[in-house]
């Protein structure tokens, strides 16, 4: 198999400006694996895409989405409430579905979120999920990242362009997988990538330590 | 949560804007609650409606179309034959036909309708519940972003067979 082209997808960039799109093997994993179910729950906690919604619906998915990050800036709570990370959670979060999430799209939120964070937020996700549940997350390896989660659009079943502003940058927590293993009690990594354009994929699986 | 010293009513049924003018989709009249009228209670009617102001409590109109426009703060559930969202709902969608939540929308509600368009750059959160599945989709969603139209990629060798949608086991 020719590396470069598994990593980067053969499709050509639909024009010059547009970001590029990366082949997702963690992705692709994913969606086979929810192929299995007649009727899967998925939660999205990036941003509402019609598009994506388009493609968990022709899985059959009863889709969740909560853009985390933005709610966590623009829904703040009630004037004069002091609010915990975790009651934060409780109120911006969906409800989960009878039976539980089968898998959790978290794209890029990871590097936006403290130690702490990712923690209250896996101890929170942890009983919404169904046993064997899987967890994709994209974790940036290069020293500085977006400001902001990009708009994770997923082309196909395989191939996933990352939008929006790139610029101005901050540093990254650049987190690794032991990192994750003390964050994520309970969690274990079922596969994980490396690509060339600095993001390390992981797809984490609920129960599975 | 919001000024309720403003008009309140127990149901409201709206005066249609412009009676008799031809509205795109056959014809129907159309109602409209202005931008600076608040409402508390409950909607019903038996036309089109279009909220520019603030409502709270519940619209029902099954057989009808809701716009919530972009000046509009609701806080409902709202039935309907189909809703378009340009403003801000907190509340539940139910549509017999299709639901949009436009660009400029915030919508924190679950979303149950056969179809449900989220344009890029809406705000939302919430569950979206489309109860047709995919075999009947394929004759009437749009014909785009199908991942089953895609061209053929070949698959990775580590990577198990996807298993065709309508041979898939239960679930255990």
């Amino acid at each position: 198999m020719d590396w470069s082209t598994s990593l980067w997808g053969a499709r050509p960039r639909p024009a010059e400006s547009a970001p590029p799109a990366h082949r997702s093997l963690v992705l692709k994993a994913l969606l086979d694996s929810l192929r299995r179910f007649p009727r899967p729950a998925v939660l999205d906690l990036g941003a509402p895409l019609g598009s994506n919604l388009d493609l968990l619906r022709a899985l059959s998915c009863r889709v969740s989405i909560a853009d985390l990050h933005r709610l966590l800036a623009f829904e703040p709570p009630e004037r004069g409430v002091r609010e915990s990370f975790p009651a934060q959670l409780e109120r911006l979060l969906p409800a989960p579905p009878p039976g539980g999430f089968a898998a959790v799209l978290s794209w890029d939120l990871f590097n936006y979120l403290r130690r702490d964070q990712i923690q209250a937020l896996t101890a929170r996700l942890a009983p919404t999920l169904e046993a064997g549940a899987q967890v994709l997350a994209f974790v940036w390896t290069r020293p500085t990242i977006p400001c902001a989660p990009l708009r994770y659009r997923m082309l196909d079943d395989e191939n996933v362009v990352g939008e929006g502003a790139r610029e101005p940058e901050r540093p990254a927590p650049l987190y690794k997988q032991p990192d994750f293993a003390r964050m994520m009690p309970g969690f274990a990594v079922s596969r994980s990538y490396l690509l060339r354009n600095g993001i390390q994929e992981y797809l984490f699986a609920n129960g599975m330590t | 949560m919001w000024n309720k010293r403003e008009s309140e009513a127990a149901s409201y049924s709206p005066v249609p804007s412009s009676p008799g003018s031809p509205v795109s989709g056959g014809g129907t009249e159309r109602a409209s609650i202005g931008a600076s009228v608040a409402i508390v209670g409950n909607v019903t009617g038996a036309e089109d409606l279009t909220v520019l102001g603030r409502l709270e409590g519940k619209i029902d109109v099954p057989q009808h179309n809701v716009t919530i426009g972009r000046t509009a703060r609701v806080q409902a559930d709202i039935h309907a034959k189909s809703v378009s969202v340009e403003g801000e709902v907190r509340g539940n969608l139910f549509a017999g036909e299709q639901i949009l939540i436009r660009k400029t929308a915030t919508m924190l509600g679950n979303l149950t309708a056969p179809r449900v368009g989220l344009e890029d750059g809406c705000s939302f959160k919430g569950s979206v519940d489309m109860e047709m599945r995919a075999e009947n989709q394929r004759a009437t969603a749009p014909q785009a972003q199908r991942p089953q139209e895609t061209p053929a990629k070949p698959p990775a060798p580590s990577l198990p067979t996807p298993v065709k949608l309508e041979t898939a086991p239960a679930r255990p």
